[in-house]
């Protein structure tokens, strides 16, 4: 039935992205998946073929007459409520099948440096959507690849190995005694459940196999991204150069310099080797405000403010300890940061914890400033829950949304999440910290406990709020290089690339949860964004994959000591390498603007173009980015023209921006979006 | 009693406006018959706020009242208006009398119940005439043009002095071999007269859907040959055919004992039943309130916001009408069989199922003109009582009557439809709001009355504007088209699944800031796609003169907006 048809093209695709394969953009519209096996060099899977073929079903699917309405599907999983359409059913699949051309679907696409480590026949997909299917499971180094032929369409199921979060065994008796079950649990919001024969020698090592490969640095292997040997193009390594990008802030400046006092990484190991630091404070000064700071992260500068110079300074929180212990050059630092801000004589300090958390962790030898102490400060507690809390609540997501939909509890399902909540706090917190900047002109200090995690989401979506260069693909990019990757969000331990701890308390999604919180915002300025929904996911989905070296390990320091910069692909060089696929036709470039996002839950939505995505009633109906590719093209001439005509006009008359920045909300904390 | 007789107070000054997200502002107040107006200053710049009376849902008044001194020059009192479109205002007026004057006055004259003292009798602006037509369509019009129905449809006037069915039009199209003799006999078998009339002919293999109300079976199981004779007349040839009941079997069971019921299996032995409940009046009405409600919690950590979404049951009750809607669109379409709709007195559910599935089914309806004309058949022709239905909205403290948001769930629908298929529809957002605001206060006489009947008698056509005709005409204004647009012909099945259905933002967040972002945005498209448009026009190798100017404008609208940002 259709259905599965459907479902084949919805739940096979998975990561790999298969650059460089031949353009189908303007191309008419294909049978789904049906490029993809005609086309032997060029593997299925990547994010941008998977989306294609979705489109390609709906619309295909509409062009045969229509296909299952969802209706239809909806109606397959009620118990027994099934009305006589299923005639109906039945003439339609005829339909699709002559569009559909079958092709010998045994050979296994292959990323460049991927090899096959098993192949087991007979395996059977227990697929929560559409039921059982038996066909070929192919283990390779990258992924695990499983292929029906039983269907009226091939099915594919193509699962990332670095997806995985755990590998079981589970009962599966109900299919004969020589059956053994094994059960895949993905970081990406899915599970597996496949069924097997015991008998054949082969088909014993299949999980040893796959846990070797899932988990290659729990058996002593190196990650996938070591072999990957596509070759871009362009270099996404090139993407981030601290110095170039601190320069197009305006930095050095006579306050703030580029300190080397880190380059060897023996100040702080978890901080990039270039600093940015007032440029009075003394190098022996720093390195006693990094004993006074936890894990040594002394307050350096994210971001400048073009016109005002308020800055936005990131931290770990202070040691201030059960004893209320005081550092007076850790003070003295923080008035250096106020008098290099002549708008404003205030500091404020925004500490993402709870307060009473903070409380708590003067017990274990942190805290956070005391106001006696540092003159000047506001200190403000954005009340956002800690990585246990986020787990948790990405963990209850993943119950509501897969695989089945409890429809009428839908909503309240969502709620009891909590996940909306957090990101509101988020965005409460980032626009509160944005205006603060913008408004008050006023610098600001971030931190939590660490410093890297909820001070990196902060951090980078209130840059991404006034900075409209972070809005720009290749800007989003660097955004992600300095504040997350350089900065020591420890990724390896919170994605756990190659690990089989799955319950690592280290463990959470906070990046994912950033991402949501760009999303949001993407969905509140439609035309703010020069990138588009599609790069939020594949940057998702490349956090697990290990395909590319970019969210391997926790530090700068862990990063150079791998060579990961001359070992591995970035997956900037494959995004760069066809931007056409990430880009927004609806872009405007809001020069200096401040956005605002409406930070309340009425305004924000459950992403269900990512968390719901496998759920095979989930097809996008028409994505607009897909029919408007031609505009871009033309969108681009367009600028091209305006550009050339904007420089011939610059020698009559320039165009002031200097008074655009006073976008700002009013009332201070409440955002909201007020032209002035 | 003359209008303005109710008016006490006409003119106050110092009054204090505050509106969500704008400033408050000082200015003089003005009630007449039908509008009230604030001003914020004397001169022609002065910035203007018109509301008709008609538009305001509730009134709360507070007044502070100094002990001892009620007429001290410090008293003043603060009036709440909720309107109907969901904008909150409020009014602080100077002197305890006046504002008590202007709140007496509001509540009088937005309600008032003589169609022929409301507004649209007295808007007369400069740019139309009364002579110009009224109206878009017709049900002899849509005969004309569906070549399909010649051979087997005929046009009946049978209703031509609404003596057969009080809400329906004057003509209706019917199986030609079915004579006005059996439509009178069906109609007294049928609730309200609405005997079983042509809604759609399926532009692809000219199976119908047809709509009616119930059929007056009753406890004793009564029948009536002419209304069987019709319905087979309808399938004709062809074996098969479905009636979409919108209860569910128990209570079309139930309505047997008050008279009503459902067509029987040994009657009309060609139709296949199916039924599909429906929730109804009130219950609709009381989910729109709860829905309002938890959209103007003005904190913005609201609790267990979602739950209270759910709660409200408004998507479930959007879910539900595009579910049918649907079966009815699978029926014609995938099956190839014709369908009758029906609820009970088939004015409401039964009209929101016939229009979407159109709406899914025919790229016609889903144009400007189409969709207007489609409204106009369906919903204004058809006898939707929108008089007694949009009486009232979602704030006002009232009792209910027969209010129930039909329409606008409807305009949900069509939102959610849109949403899911960007290119599909001809029209924007801008023309579901505008008509979700002209329902419930307009000053055109297009959604006055509950029925051809009432507006005939009213003389609506003869001394009102028709609000489609000056939609379209001379030109529809631009805020209303879907920059994306791309006419398909395929049917547009939309997804009803939670997960894909969505608050309408637009509609019920309107009055807050993330509606400006949704409008700036649009703009933004608006202005990329013209220049898309003006790139691939046919004449594209003009001179390089124009193409400057062509890429500079656009150039300098984005450099005005950011500079008025």
């Amino acid at each position: 039935m259709e259905k599965q048809q459907h479902s084949s093209g919805s739940e096979s695709p998975v990561l790999p992205p298969v650059p460089r394969k031949p353009r189908s953009l303007g191309g008419v519209i294909p049978a789904p998946r049906q490029d993809s096996v005609d086309l032997p060099d060029s593997p299925t899977g990547s994010h941008v073929e998977w989306c294609k073929q979705l489109i390609a079903a709906t619309i295909s699917s509409q062009i045969s007459g229509g296909s299952v309405p969802p209706e239809a599907i909806t109606r397959e999983y009620k118990v027994g409520k099934k009305i006589d359409f299923k005639v109906s059913r039945r003439t339609n699949l005829r339909a699709f099948k002559d569009v559909r051309r079958q092709a010998p679907m045994d050979e296994v696409p292959l990323v460049p440096g991927e090899t096959v480590k098993t192949t087991v026949k007979d395996v059977m997909y227990i697929c929560p959507f559409t039921g059982a299917v038996t066909g070929t499971l192919t283990v390779t180094d990258y992924k695990l690849y499983f292929v029906s032929l039983e269907r009226d369409a091939p099915y594919i199921l193509d699962v990332n190995l670095g997806a995985i979060s755990r590998l079981e065994t589970i009962s599966v008796q109900s299919l004969g005694e020589n059956t053994s079950g094994m059960e895949i649990v993905c970081k990406d919001m899915r599970s597996q459940r496949f069924a097997y024969k015991k008998e054949e020698q082969s088909n014993l090592e299949i999980l040893e196999v796959l846990t070797k490969y899932a988990f290659p640095l729990s058996n002593e292997l190196s990650l996938f991204a070591f072999q990957y040997k596509e070759q871009f193009p362009e270099d996404g390594w090139k993407v981030y150069d601290p110095v170039s990008e601190y320069k197009r802030m305006g930095l050095p400046n006579e306050s703030w310099t580029i300190s080397k006092i880190n380059s060897n990484y023996e100040v702080c190991d978890t901080y990039p080797a270039l600093l940015v630091t007032p440029t009075s404070i003394k190098e022996d000064e720093i390195k006693r405000v990094a004993s006074f700071r936890v894990k040594h992260r002394i307050p350096v500068l994210s971001w400048i403010h073009p016109e005002t110079q308020a800055t936005i300074v990131r931290c770990s929180q202070p040691m201030v300890g059960p004893t209320d212990r005081r550092c007076k050059e850790d003070e003295h630092y923080l008035q250096t940061i106020i008098d290099a801000n002549a708008q404003s004589h205030k500091l404020t300090i925004f500490d993402a914890r709870q307060s009473i958390v903070a409380e708590n962790h003067k017990a274990k030898d942190g805290g956070f400033e005391n106001e006696n102490f540092y003159s000047n400060m506001d200190l403000n507690f954005l009340d956002i829950p800690n990585i246990h809390v986020m787990r948790e609540s990405l963990r209850k997501l993943k119950e509501v949304v897969y695989p089945t939909i409890d429809e009428p509890h839908w909503h309240s399902a969502i709620d009891a999440t909590h996940w909306l909540q957090y990101i509101r706090l988020l965005l409460a917190g980032a626009v509160k910290i944005a205006d603060k900047v913008e408004s008050s002109k006023s610098s600001v200090v971030v931190h939590c406990s660490d410093g890297w995690d909820r001070t990196a989401q902060l951090t980078s979506l209130s840059m991404l709020m006034l900075d409209s260069y972070y809005r720009t693909l290749r800007g989003f990019q660097v955004l992600l290089e300095k504040e997350w990757i350089s900065f020591g969000h420890k990724f390896a331990a919170r994605v756990g690339h190659g690990d089989e701890n799955h319950a690592n308390s280290e463990r959470s999604p906070l990046f994912v949860q950033f991402i949501d919180c760009v999303w949001q915002m993407m969905r509140q300025f439609p035309t703010a964004f020069e990138f588009n929904e599609l790069f939020l996911i594949t940057i998702l989905d490349h956090l697990y994959s290990c395909l590319f070296g970019t969210f391997l390990y926790n530090s700068e320091q862990e990063r150079v000591e791998n060579e990961v910069n001359s070992k591995t692909v970035s997956l900037w060089s494959y995004v760069n390498s066809q931007p056409e696929d990430f880009t927004n036709p609806f872009y405007v470039d809001y020069e200096n603007h401040v956005l605002y996002p409406v930070a309340s839950l009425r305004h924000l939505e459950l992403w269900v173009g990512y968390y719901v995505r496998w759920n095979p009633r989930m097809r996008p109906q028409m994505p607009v980015h897909q029919n408007l590719k031609e505009l871009l093209y033309l969108r681009a001439e367009l600028q091209r023209k305006v550009e050339e005509l904007q420089k011939e006009a610059s020698s009559s008359h320039s165009i002031s921006s200097s008074s655009e920045h006073a976008y700002s909300p009013s009332n201070g904390g409440t955002p909201l979006h007020t032209s002035v | 009693m003359e209008l303005s007789e109710h008016i006490k107070t006409a003119n106050v000054e110092d009054v204090t406006l505050r509106r969500p997200f704008h400033p408050a502002l000082r200015g003089t107040l003005c009630v007449t018959s039908h509008h009230l107006l604030f001003s914020d200053g004397k001169d022609e710049a002065s910035w203007q706020l018109l509301i008709l009376l008609k538009n305001i849902d509730a009134i709360e008044k507070s007044v502070e009242i100094l002990f001892g001194y009620p007429r001290a020059v410090g008293s003043s009192g603060t009036i709440t208006i909720k309107c109907k479109d969901l904008l909150v205002l409020q009014l602080e007026i100077p002197g305890m009398e006046e504002c008590l004057n202007i709140a007496s006055s509001i509540e009088a004259l937005s309600s008032l119940e003589s169609v022929t003292e409301m507004y649209p009798f007295f808007y007369r602006p400069s740019h139309l005439t009364l002579s110009s037509p009224w109206g878009l369509s017709s049900m002899e019009q849509y005969y004309k043009q569906t070549e399909r129905l010649w051979d087997r449809w005929r046009v009946s006037t049978v209703n031509s002095d609404y003596s057969v069915c009080l809400s329906y039009p004057s003509a209706v199209i019917v199986p030609r071999e079915v004579d006005d003799d059996k439509l009178i006999r069906s109609a007294r078998f049928r609730q309200g007269g609405r005997f079983p009339v042509l809604s759609y002919c399926h532009h692809r293999n000219g199976m119908v859907i047809m709509r009616s109300s119930q059929p007056l079976t009753g406890a004793n199981k009564k029948s009536c040959k002419e209304d069987e004779l019709l319905l087979q007349a309808v399938i004709d040839g062809s074996k098969l055919g479905y009636i979409i009941d919108l209860r569910s079997a128990q209570q079309a069971q139930q309505a047997r004992m008050t008279g009503g019921g459902f067509e029987s299996k040994s009657c009309y032995s060609d139709w296949k039943r199916i039924h599909r409940h429906h929730e109804r009046g009130k219950v609709v009405q009381e989910s729109l309130i709860k829905l309002v409600e938890a959209c103007s919690d003005p904190s913005h950590s609201v609790d267990r916001w979602l739950s209270k979404l759910e709660n409200s049951k408004w998507l479930s009750h959007v879910h539900s009408a595009l579910s049918t809607a649907g079966l009815v669109v699978e029926c014609v379409e995938r099956d190839g069989h014709s369908v009758l709709v029906h609820g009970s007195e088939g004015t409401d559910n039964t009209l929101l199922m016939s229009s979407l599935a159109q709406l899914i089914l025919d790229p016609a309806s889903r144009t400007v003109t189409g969709f207007l004309c489609l409204l106009e058949r369906e919903w204004i022709q058809a006898g939707h009582p929108f008089q007694q239905r949009c009486a009232h909205s979602a704030y006002s403290h009232a009792r209910l009557k027969q209010e129930c948001p039909s329409f606008l769930l409807l305009l949900d629908c069509v939102w959610q439809v849109w949403r899911q298929f960007p290119l599909a529809l001809e029209f924007s957002e801008a023309l579901l709001l505008r008509l979700a605001q002209e329902v419930y206060a307009s000053d055109y006489g297009t959604f006055l009355c509950n029925s051809e009947q009432e507006r005939c008698a009213a003389g609506v056509k003869e001394n009102t504007h028709c609000l489609f005709q000056s939609l379209l005409r001379p030109n529809i204004e631009e805020q209303y088209l879907n920059p994306l647009y791309e006419p398909t012909d395929l049917v547009i099945w939309p997804s009803v699944h939670p997960q894909s259905l969505q608050l309408w933002t637009g509609l019920f967040l309107r009055w807050t800031e993330y509606a400006q972002n949704m409008e700036e945005a649009r703009e933004e498209v608006w202005s990329i796609v013209k220049e898309h448009r003006e790139q691939a026009g046919p004449d594209r190798t003009n001179n390089m003169l124009s193409t400057h100017c062509d890429t500079l404008t656009p150039f300098e609208n984005l450099m005005d907006e950011l500079t008025i940002l």
